[in-house]
């Protein structure tokens, strides 16, 4: 349970709790749910899949069966994200023995938790603070970013794009790092 | 080693990250650069930059009662719950296109309702405003003229007019002209020698026919100041100081300043081979602050003298509006221009109403 309480850092659970209600209610407030979630689950996914297309693809689908299912969920003080990540979990246990992979499944809410281990759990929630972050850096850096690690341009072709010098390229892509490394740091203080 | 070496280290090591995967690491010289690569190593896991968004409205989409389904192969689709005529109309409509928006077709009859009412006020308005721009009367109305007559000045004032007389040495009496005709048979007098004339004849005037004259005087020189009865020093018959058969000042046989009969100058009004001036330049008149303060609207009549020049002339108010709205018409009416009426193919000058319509709405 360290694990899950972990998990839900950025929300209290009261809070949650009562944004779980009004989406319960009113299915169009799901939406603050899955904001404050879906790095959190695309994290847990993308660990596991290596692949973005299918991690985008697996985290579609958990976030359309939780917004199915969310009038059967009920409330006993186990943060929302970890009912996602059981979601998420029995996603790709479908997805791998559709393929004929073997896996692991865990089967019960906290079993999850206890297959994958707590250093698993820190670094799924690692991973999501650090897309979070990548989400708050000034613009032209997330761009140069988003460039090179997701559409894996060279600093040439980004320097081409920007009309800028491939010196100031590299430079924006360092200080990028720099500051969601000291967004890190600060955030694990 | 100076900033750049660190951003050309870190670069380095993160091409051969992105495109040689497996080959072996680079060795790290900056201290702090592999903290940034071990970043950099997580980085590749982002999301597409639109993926975040785009699975939202997905979402938005679902729960606004649209239905989303996924295929057996992992794969989304969107299942149309009743959208049995879309295909390749208004896809944004029935929810087709996944970068839409969630769509209810309740807010779409709204707003097609909403766009035809706006449409119908707009039509509404344009049948309903009325132009108050002022416009010429065409066609010329008879006007009752209570104020004493003025003998208009034509563009030419050696032009039109008459005079005429007896030689007498008293100058002409005053009076009336006589009434106007296209051709004079008798010229007016005021003492006449013949009581008893065999071929007895109105004395008329040569001008055009159709201005209405007061009637209940005399006839005599509308300019003069005498009464006793002379019929003037001219010669020719008539009345006046010169010779001619006509009514004035000079000689002619018409009545006004000027010679060679007609009125006024020679003026004429459109109609029996006088062409209608046409208007090329006739800015609309403005509103008094008074008049627009109380809403008076209406119309305004002015008698005005069209000249060959194509410039309005003598302009009077035949019916008055107030509240400022005179003033303001023959402000605006004095500035139009025209087209002078021809007759027999040459420019004349004419004499018509003109009414300059006022209103708010």
């Amino acid at each position: 349970m360290n694990a899950v309480a972990n998990l839900a850092n950025l929300t209290s659970l009261n809070d949650e709790r009562l944004l779980i209600q009004a989406a319960q209610n009113d299915p169009s407030r799901f939406a603050e749910l899955y904001e404050s979630n879906f790095n959190r689950v695309y994290a847990f996914v993308a660990r596991r899949v290596k692949d973005r297309e299918e991690a985008q693809d697996v985290t579609a689908e958990v976030f359309h069966q939780a917004l199915r299912n969310l009038g059967h969920f009920q409330w006993r003080g186990v943060p929302f994200a970890a009912w996602l990540l059981r979601i998420a979990a029995n996603a790709l246990v479908d997805r791998w023995q559709r393929a004929a992979k073997r896996v692991e499944v865990p089967a019960e809410d906290g079993q999850i938790e206890n297959e994958a281990g707590e250093s698993d759990t820190a670094e799924v929630e690692r991973r999501a603070m650090l897309f979070q972050l990548v989400d708050r850096l000034p613009s032209d850096q997330r761009l140069v970013v988003v460039r090179r690690f997701v559409d894996q341009k060279s600093i040439r072709e980004i320097a081409g794009e920007l009309g800028r010098s491939e010196g100031a390229v590299k430079q924006l892509q360092f200080r990028a790092l720099e500051t969601l490394r000291d967004q890190m740091r600060k955030s694990h203080e | 080693m100076s900033n750049m070496s660190v951003h050309d280290e870190l670069d380095q090591a993160i091409d051969q990250m992105l495109f040689e995967p497996e080959a072996r690491p680079a060795r790290v010289l900056q201290t702090n650069v592999g903290e940034l690569i071990e970043l950099a190593s997580d980085l590749r896991d982002l999301p597409l930059a639109n993926f975040k968004s785009r699975l939202q409205l997905e979402l938005e989409w679902e729960a606004a009662g649209r239905s989303v389904s996924i295929a057996t192969d992992g794969s989304r689709q969107i299942v149309q719950a009743a959208a049995p005529y879309s295909a390749g109309v208004l896809q944004s409509l029935f929810g087709k296109n996944w970068a839409g928006y969630p769509v209810r077709r309740v807010n779409f009859a709204l707003s097609v309702a909403l766009h035809g009412v706006m449409a119908f006020l707009v039509g509404a308005g344009f049948l309903m405003v009325k132009n108050y721009a002022p416009r010429p009367d065409l066609h010329s109305v008879g006007v009752v003229r209570l104020e004493p007559y003025i003998v208009p000045v034509g563009s030419h004032p050696s032009d039109g007019g008459g005079s005429g007389g007896a030689a007498e040495r008293v100058r002409a009496s005053r009076g009336v002209a006589p009434p106007a005709t296209q051709e004079q048979l008798t010229p007016p007098l005021i003492l006449r020698n013949n009581k008893q004339p065999k071929l007895a004849a109105a004395a008329t005037v040569i001008a055009p026919p159709d201005l209405a004259l007061p009637r209940t005087q005399e006839i005599g020189d509308p300019l003069s100041v005498l009464t006793n009865p002379s019929n003037g020093p001219g010669v020719g018959g008539g009345i006046g100081g010169k010779s001619g058969g006509g009514v004035g000042g000079d000689g002619g046989s018409g009545r006004g300043p000027g010679s060679e009969g007609g009125c006024c100058g020679n003026v004429y009004s459109p109609g029996n081979g006088v062409s209608v001036p046409h208007a090329i330049y006739s800015p609309e008149p403005e509103f008094s602050e008074e008049a627009r303060r109380i809403k008076h609207q209406g119309e305004v009549t002015l008698l005005a003298t069209i000249g060959t020049d194509g410039r309005t002339h003598n302009l009077l108010v035949v019916r008055s509006l107030g509240m400022g709205l005179d003033e303001k018409a023959i402000e605006a009416v004095r500035t139009w221009r025209f087209e002078p009426a021809r007759k027999d193919g040459r420019p004349v000058a004419v004499q018509m109403n003109i009414i300059v319509n006022f209103h708010l709405f």
